[in-house]
């Protein structure tokens, strides 16, 4: 039962905490609509409780020195800059320069650019941009109550550990609310399937409602397109590809989940519907996220392969678990050291697992679907394998790309900020004091983290603008 | 540890009805209303005692929202008791129980023994559903019925166990084919020791792994 246990200590380290008050949870009710007032009935944490670097009070999930890398601020700071540059000039970059960007994306995405990262990788900055107004207009319909009342059920039963969605009806709960909802009107075909509540948490963690409700879309359509739809069809093909794709990777554990009849479903179901959102300790959810989002559904497919051989790939661990329950035991509690970042992203990018061995078992278990189930029900739009993909499908215009700050932020060193371009470089330019010919204005962060020094950030931003425009890769922080 | 036998189960019903908390409350013998919602399949195991016998339940807790259905199937392959669970407060749960019904009996082996559980009997001021109605819809169904709370606790311990002695009393009938794994049933080393005048158990009926 390891998701229900509560926080494993709060063990996060000393240079990563911060200190954030949840006092929403003190209106925290229960499922039966009960008012708590003391927190001994949330696992025994005080009001002020300490988050980690990501949020989270407890759970299995939270920062650990073990489960985590630390990168330098001078790299991170490099990195901001690079990516700066990528998303001031996203469609070149994409066009011309797509394999650096995969690097970059293999690298991590700087936190501080992380949800601006996401949207344009998705593509739902593009889709964003091109139905403006639209979730507005679907956010100010009632839903259908069919789903409402679903959708509402499941609001407090998401990352409960996280400081954004424990308190309920907090702004975490109300937003998550809003971005199902908006869905189910958006395709009321599909409504609401409860593994997209996790989804849709993620991106809220990272950006404002539309946007996360533009990711969700682009994630439930071009990414794993019919994951969510009635019958759960997609799902079980995809467990099929797996299983196939396991053969080769581990023909040991593959023998084994054989020998037990484990249907794919049984273990895979969570992992790829939620895209591992509650499955991996979160610094490796993100790095996984970052890839998933530039190279498409592979990395899911990766990540699900290397934890099976990590895990079943060897006699000696095989010993020990004779059975189905001990099998789905032994795949619930994941060895924590094949989780870690860094040991599971570079698993993850040595594994030779393509789109075209993705394809090509997706034929072969569509073809034995049809021969032994029938027709398929649902009949799901092509998927589109990463960000390079979804663009050239529908090619956005300049001015979709564009990066329009939602938040501008006044300190001295931001202000006109939300003049012409050439103004704020010229401002920029004043206010530095430099001759700093970058091609590319600075936006203002809409979502600085807390540890974010933004006016460093800027300059630095220019400085690194121009390198990376010619620069191989410095770091090697993988 | 040892074990005479080992019975699986699973546990159904409606999204939100209690399912993950009943199994909670058996397993860890504690309520938490913070956690996160079952997508897929949660398990628990735990250690009973019936006529003298320990008896090791293998509890699958599976997702409630009906597109995950289709695959909710699958999990049915091989039990031997399940729980289908409705909540008191909620006659939409209640109004449910024959499709849950007709899956179960369509997907599982004939014999698995069924509790009906009518969830949160703590919320009597909400309550939507008679208790008689429960027991009515049990008889007429041939199956066994409980009202439980998994939050105080009440009866909880009485479903797991009820539905363990109803398939113990099964297995002592010659009802269940216990040598058939597809019913949910295994025999552990505890039994084949008592049931042999050879010392020990045989390292290959070691089924269960010893862990719970």
């Amino acid at each position: 039962m390891a998701r229900i246990e509560p926080g494993n200590g709060l063990k996060s380290a000393e240079s990563h905490k911060s200190l954030r008050s949840t006092r929403e949870s003190l209106v925290l009710t229960d499922g039966e609509g009960n008012s708590f007032s003391s927190d001994s009935e949330l696992n025994g944490y005080t009001s002020e409780r300490q988050t980690d670097k990501y949020g989270f009070i407890g759970g299995a999930q939270q920062y650990s020195e073990q489960s985590a890398e630390n990168i330098p601020p001078e790299v991170l700071r490099q990195r901001e800059a690079k990516w700066l540059d990528m998303l001031n000039n996203w469609d070149k970059w994409m066009a011309k320069r797509h394999k650096k960007m995969k690097l970059r994306c293999q690298k991590g995405i700087p936190p501080s650019l992380r949800g601006r990262a996401w949207l344009y990788l998705s593509g739902g900055k593009v889709k964003r941009e091109q139905h403006k107004g639209k979730f507005e207009e679907l956010d100010s319909q009632a839903g259908d109550p069919k789903w409402v009342d679903v959708i509402e059920r499941d609001l407090h039963r998401q990352f409960p550990f996280h400081e954004m969605f424990m308190a309920r009806g907090g702004h975490g709960q109300q937003d998550l609310y809003r971005v199902l909802k908006a869905y189910t009107l958006h395709r009321p075909e599909e409504g609401y399937c409860q593994a997209q509540a996790p989804i849709a948490a993620v991106l809220l963690m990272h950006m404002p409602a539309e946007d996360a409700f533009w990711g969700l879309v682009q994630i439930c359509e071009k990414y794993l397109p019919g994951y969510y739809s009635a019958g759960l069809e997609a799902i079980q093909l995809d467990g099929e590809i797996l299983f196939a794709l396991l053969k080769r990777v581990s023909p040991l554990a593959h023998r084994h989940l054989k020998k037990h009849k484990m249907d794919p479903i049984l273990y895979m179901t969570e992992w790829f519907m939620c895209a591992f959102s509650r499955t991996l300790p979160w610094a490796s959810v993100l790095r996984v996220w970052d890839m998933f989002l530039c190279e498409g559904v592979k990395i899911i497919f990766r990540v699900g392969l290397v934890l099976l051989k990590c895990m079943l790939g060897s006699q000696d661990k095989l010993k020990t678990c004779q059975g189905q329950y001990e099998t789905m035991e032994l795949l619930k509690t994941i060895d924590t050291r094949y989780m870690q970042e860094g040991f599971l992203v570079r698993e993850i990018i040595e594994l030779p697992v393509s789109e075209r061995n993705i394809e090509k078992e997706h034929l072969a278990s569509v073809r034995r679907w049809k021969e032994t189930r029938g027709e398929l029900h649902c009949k799901s739009p092509p998927r589109m394998h990463g960000a390079k993909a979804i663009m050239a499908a529908e090619p956005p215009s300049h001015q979709d790309l564009r990066q329009n700050p939602t938040i501008i932020v006044e300190s001295p060193l931001a202000t006109k900020r939300n003049g012409e371009d050439k103004e704020r470089k010229k401002t920029k330019e004043e206010k530095n004091g430099k001759k700093n010919h970058s091609p590319t204005p600075v936006a203002a962060n809409p979502f600085p983290e807390p540890s974010e020094p933004s006016p460093l950030l800027k300059d630095t931003a220019m400085q690194g603008s121009n390198q990376s425009l010619s620069s191989t890769e410095h770091d090697t922080y993988l | 540890m040892a074990y005479a036998y080992l019975f699986k189960y699973i546990i159904i019903g409606d999204t939100g009805v209690g399912k993950s908390c009943l199994l909670l409350q058996f397993t860890d013998k504690r309520f938490q209303p913070v956690h996160d919602l079952t997508i897929g399949v949660e398990f628990g195991a735990r250690m009973i005692t019936i006529d003298g016998k320990q008896i090791k339940l293998q509890i699958w807790d599976t997702a409630g929202q009906e597109s995950f259905r289709s695959i909710t199937r699958s999990y049915y392959r091989g039990a031997a008791g399940a729980l289908l669970v409705y909540d008191i407060t909620r006659r939409d749960t209640f109004n449910h129980l024959t499709t849950w019904l007709e899956d179960a009996r369509q997907h599982s082996n004939s014999n698995m023994v069924i509790m009906l559980i009518g969830n949160k009997s703590d919320l009597e001021s909400r309550r939507e559903v008679k208790k008689e109605e429960g027991e009515a819809f049990a008889r007429e169904h041939g199956l066994i019925f409980m009202e439980t709370s998994a939050k105080t606790a009440s009866n909880v311990e009485e479903a797991f166990i009820n539905t363990a002695k109803e398939i113990y009393e099964k297995i002592q009938e010659g009802v269940f084919d216990i040598n058939n794994e597809a019913n949910g049933i295994k025999i552990g080393p505890q039994h084949a020791a008592t049931n042999s005048t050879l010392s020990g158990s045989q390292g290959g009926q070691q089924a269960g792994g010893g862990c719970c």
